[in-house]
């Protein structure tokens, strides 16, 4: 055993920090940060609350309202949304898998440091009093260059290029390590629902982060090297804006909500006690949400005038998308009522995230419809619609996943009783926060306004939006510190406190740094429960870190692939990157110069260490 | 359950819902807006008590069945076929829905008059410009934030930005349509119902976004050609104090036909005194809010693009009074 | 290490500027008299702050100082902007056209912090910006939107 800890281990102190590529490591450190995103997002939205919660408040100006929306959005968005389920990914995909680490460990580290330079790049301006303040999605041109002077839109643009980066990072990272490095018979056909939730999800990102890169660099070129593209005295488009924008705006909410079907799947299975129901039904349906999530992106921009025709595709088609979705409803409901389902803090999330889920799926149906939605887009209904899919539709189930592998991830249960506290807070504090605000839009409130006045007859509802935010806020706290009490004073839990179905429940809680002992051999869609002694294969080398490679379809091992050790390249690569990125905003010779030290940094990161793999064939034995 | 509530809240708010509401329509357009609204309310609070309903079911039948061992493979036929049932039921809503919305799309578009009254309506940071032909003149008679349609003829309203996106919503009226530099939108409306109503940007446009609102009165059409013909008057000129009006820095930016004030920038002034709101629906409109308004534009619109113009107290106190008198 | 140290002033100071740059000066104390001589410690203030320089360039759009005065033109300021302090452009403008006499005074600050800011943009940045500005008020002349 010390000879797979001793070529596994970190090096030890801040160097060991800094250079470590241990899977584990890195998602705590996204973890960590996106909860303290988190934490200054809703500390914002309280902010905007309070203002609006009587009529024309004091509390903030404009400028001070325009910068926390602009801010709340921006930071929810890109910078706790999407990469809170990449870290999930990131930490739960080998563990599922029974490998010792992802594909490609360096480019987790990478990704983690690209993903907190983004955070530096909207929070330090912040500080600064510089903070981006058209909202988290700009469009020009409000931010062109004629109407919004100084740098606060050039600093927003590159933050989401350093998520996107990121982003791409992760996802690359775990597209290979499902399709490549699954254990001996772990079939597609045998492989569990999230780690399909987690590869459709990051194929969706590959394709869709794209186009934010491109249409947010484009902006920049207007403001800092004068071309044209959105500005139609000069014979650019205002609407090119929008449409790439939502090309991935919309895919990116499908992206942030596949992750959490997988956690509700994993969740509902386990605590029902029995595989979920219609696996192939599932997979189908979001295989077809991820195709479907790339043609809807016109409902977004129902307002602007765009041909009827095309008006009435997307209306179809943004409407369609509930067949799947509701399908899946379905499944988890089907399987909770012909399991034996055992209620734990866990499923309570999943059945907050039904309850609330499914008004926000039906409020989307609403808004889907091209007509209507001119009465209901750019107002509290909308803003009501998307809070609840993205809380009761992301975050709820993300609650619930944390509440359900904390045990794995720290070694202890947190508290049921203060969990049963936080769930009741929370969603009972949303639904009376949020619910309102659909009757608000009703009433006529549109988005974005810093006041209203008392004749409107809005304050009442908006009061009650804030009391419930505030109550949801509280069950936050509860939440977090649940968590933070638990880990030092929480009840010892063993390998696998809930009877789960999948590998992760066979390693160590905490796993070691290599994850499992032995790659475990899987005959089935529920390994855990189909052997009580799980069948493994020996052959790794305890010496070097080596991982199995094997084949995309029925996982036979093909090869054992040399692992990456500790290494500081990522992060001077990320300094590096960054700095290119933030000197591109005052002069475009900063993305000329600054590839020198980039292509350095990627240079001694890929300079080749290790011979020539050598290929023979590899026995596996189940013992 | 919700939907029951809100579904029950929303009979009593039909009758207090407001002058910037979907739900008291004035209008043919708001009308189907709001008959779509309810058959999506109809559809979807259904589809939502029943995925209630079969949840709490299975929470409900489950909650005695704890078992130690996992059910490997359990017999779904019959769940799947409940699926199947389920996946039909889902399409079969959707397309109500769908040819729902179709049918009012046509209706919306078939309500395109060719013999439509034209108005032109531009936004700007952070008002709006509202100009009729002059069916003597052939020109143009220009007013601002405020919108004045006859009942029972079908207005196509010409919209366009001098700057960034708004968008023109006058929700008892129509649903919104967006207002683009560059682009060349517009809007047609039908109203039936007459009253004041009240319209406002829906777009983010900067500061004072919160600020950009209208006032839109439905009238008789004999009304509405009294009013556009007194629309179409010039102001009587300024004297004494007010004279600034026409010399001063007013008169750079604003215009009074029937003085020697000829400014674009700003709003057209002819007949302030005669409109329900100053700054685009920020006060009602009074000696003092126009008073208030020009000495101190940034203390109620704070960002706006009016500056506060020195006068003295007798200079403002005439200004004030003469831009009153302009009904 | 000391190196770092001798840095950190430098970049704070950099830091504190950038802001002063940045700030968006939304507020109802505007200055309504012209600058009390060149040192009038409002010019600084003025000029290095990006919004009300973007002001300044929408009123000069406004006012209609483009016709003659477009960057590029017979008319260009950008000399100007470079040679004369903030007090002698707001003179200028306020008393060197008949039709400046009637723009207020808190109008002709920006106006002038942007003809002082001309020097430090490049041509190519001046007409981007005034393409966006095209479908604003131009002036008396001014027909309507870009449509």
């Amino acid at each position: 055993m010390s000879r797979l800890d001793d070529t596994w281990a970190d090096k030890p102190g801040w160097w060991g920090f800094v250079t470590t590529v241990d899977h584990k490591r890195i998602a705590a450190r996204y973890i960590v940060t996106v909860v303290a995103m988190l934490f200054l997002a809703g500390m914002l939205a309280l902010d905007m609350r309070l203002q609006l919660s009587v009529a024309n408040g004091t509390r903030m100006g404009p400028q001070l309202y325009d910068e926390s929306f602009s801010l709340h959005g921006s930071t929810m968005l890109f910078l706790v949304s999407v990469p809170v389920m990449e870290a999930m990914g990131i930490w739960l995909v080998p563990l599922m898998l029974g490998a010792r680490n992802l594909a490609f460990p360096r480019l987790s580290a990478f990704s983690y440091w690209l993903y907190l330079g983004g955070v530096l790049m909207l929070w330090i301006p912040h500080a600064l009093g510089i903070t981006p303040d058209l909202g988290w999605f700009e469009y020009p041109p409000l931010s062109g260059p004629g109407y919004a002077p100084g740098h606060r839109v050039d600093i927003w643009a590159q933050m989401i290029t350093f998520t996107e980066v990121a982003a791409l990072a992760a996802s690359v990272n775990v597209v290979a390590t499902i399709l490549k490095m699954r254990p001996p018979g772990m079939t597609l056909a045998r492989m569990p629902f999230f780690l399909w939730a987690m590869l459709i999800a990051s194929l969706m990102t590959i394709f869709a982060l794209p186009a934010v890169m491109l249409v947010t660099s484009m902006l920049i070129a207007d403001r800092l090297v004068s071309t044209q593209f959105f500005t139609p005295a000069g014979g650019g488009d205002v609407l090119l804006f929008q449409h790439l924008f939502w090309f991935f705006g919309h895919p990116e909410v499908y992206i942030i909500f596949v992750p959490a079907v997988g956690f509700v799947s994993a969740i509902v299975e386990a605590f029902s006690r029995r595989p979920l129901f219609g696996h192939i039904a599932m997979v189908l349906s979001l295989l077809s949400i991820s195709v479907l999530a790339f043609g809807l992106w016109v409902h977004h921009m129902f307002a602007v005038g765009l041909p009827r025709l095309g008006n009435d595709f997307y209306t179809a088609a943004s409407m369609a998308i509930a067949l799947p979705a509701g399908m899946q409803i379905f499944c988890w409901i089907a399987t909770i009522w012909s399991g034996r389902p055992r209620f734990a803090t866990p499923m309570l999330w999943v059945i907050g995230f039904i309850a609330t889920f499914v008004i926000g799926g039906l409020s989307g149906i609403m808004v889907a419809s091209a007509p209507l939605d001119l009465q209901l887009t750019d107002t509290y209904f909308v803003v009501a619609h998307f809070h609840y899919v993205l809380v009761g539709g992301a975050i709820f189930p993300l609650f619930g996943a944390f509440c359900y592998w904390y045990p794995k991830a720290t070694g202890r249960l947190m508290s049921e009783r203060w969990g049963i506290v936080a769930f009741v807070l929370i969603v009972g504090g949303f639904n009376l926060g949020f619910f309102p605000m659909h009757i608000l839009g009703l009433e006529g409130m549109p988005r974005r306004v810093y006041t209203y006045g008392p004749e409107m007859g809005w304050d009442g509802l908006n009061l009650l939006a804030t009391l419930g935010s505030a109550v949801s806020v509280l069950g936050g706290l509860v939440l977090v510190a649940n968590a933070l009490v638990s880990y030092w004073r929480g009840t010892p839990a063993g390998p696998d406190p809930w009877g789960g179905p999948t590998l992760e429940w066979a390693a160590p809680s905490p796993p070691p740094p290599y994850n499992f002992e032995h790659t475990p051999v899987v005959t089935g869609i529920a390994p855990l429960w189909e052997h009580d002694d799980l069948p493994v294969m020996t052959g790794l080398n305890d010496e070097a870190r080596e991982v199995l490679v094997t084949s995309v379809v029925d996982a036979v091992p093909i090869y054992r692939q040399h692992s990456s050790g500790p290494s500081v390249w990522p992060l001077i690569s990320a300094v590096a990157v960054s700095a290119m990125f933030v000197g591109s905003i005052f002069t475009a010779w900063a993305v000329i110069w600054g590839m020198l030290p980039i292509a350095i940094g990627l240079i001694l990161w890929f300079w080749p260490v290790r011979g020539r793999a050598t290929s023979g064939p590899l026995r596996t034995r189940a013992r | 359950m919700r939907r029951m509530v809100l579904l029950a809240c929303l009979l009593p708010l039909a009758a207090c819902a407001g002058r910037q509401s979907p739900l008291a329509p004035a209008a043919l357009q708001a009308e189907w807006l709001h008959w779509l609204l309810m058959l999506m309310f109809w559809v979807c609070g259904i589809v939502y008590a029943l995925v209630i309903a079969l949840l709490g079911a299975s929470i409900w039948r489950g909650r005695h069945r704890l078992a130690a061992k996992p059910e490997i493979e359990p017999d779904d036929r019959r769940l799947s076929r409940g699926l199947g049932v389920w996946a039909g039921m889902i399409v079969v809503g959707l397309t109500v829905l769908i040819l729902g919305s179709f049918v009012v799309e046509r209706q919306l578009a078939d309500m395109r008059a060719h013999e439509a009254l034209v108005v032109r309506v531009t936004g700007q940071q952070w008002w709006w410009r509202v100009q009729y032909r002059d069916p003597a003149g052939g020109g143009w008679i220009e007013t601002a934030n405020e919108l004045h349609l006859p009942a029972g003829r079908t207005a196509r309203i010409e919209l366009g930005s001098v700057d960034v996106i708004h968008s023109f919503w006058v929700p008892n009226v129509a649903g919104k349509m967006d207002v683009i530099p560059g682009r060349a939108n517009a809007i047609d409306v039908t109203p039936h119902r007459l009253g004041w109503f009240r319209g406002q940007c829906a777009e983010f446009c900067g500061a004072q976004h919160a600020h950009m609102a209208f006032d839109v009165k439905v009238d008789t059409p004999a009304e509405f050609t009294r009013w556009l013909a007194a629309q179409a008057r010039p102001a009587a000129p300024p004297t004494g104090a007010a004279l600034v009006v026409a010399n001063g820095a007013c008169a750079s930016c604003h215009t009074l036909r029937g003085t020697a004030a000829r400014g674009r920038a700003g709003p057209d002034l002819t007949h302030v005194g005669g409109r329900r709101s100053v700054a685009a629906g920020t006060l009602p409109m009074s000696r003092g809010a126009l008073q208030g308004w020009i000495a101190q534009p940034q203390a109620l619109k704070p960002g706006t693009l009016m500056p506060a113009v020195a006068l003295s107290g007798a200079q403002a106190d005439a200004v004030a009074a003469y831009l009153e008198s302009l009904k | 290490m000391r190196r770092v140290l001798y840095v950190m002033p430098a970049a704070l100071l950099l830091f504190l500027a950038a802001c002063e740059k940045e700030a968006r000066v939304i507020a109802a104390d505007q200055p309504q008299t012209p600058p009390r001589g060149a040192q009038d410690p409002r010019a600084a203030a003025y000029e290095n702050n990006a919004y009300q320089v973007s002001q300044g360039g929408r009123y000069f759009t406004w006012y209609g100082c483009g016709r003659c005065h477009a960057v590029g033109g017979a008319g260009d300021l950008t000399t100007a902007g470079a040679r004369s302090d903030l007090a002698h452009i707001y003179a200028t403008v306020a008393h060197g056209h008949t039709s400046g006499s009637r723009i207020p005074s808190e109008q002709i600050w920006q106006i002038a912090a942007y003809i002082r800011s001309l020097p430090h943009i490049d041509a190519a940045r001046a007409h981007r910006q005034d393409r966006d500005l095209r479908g604003e008020p131009q002036g008396a002349t001014w027909s309507g939107a870009l449509r």
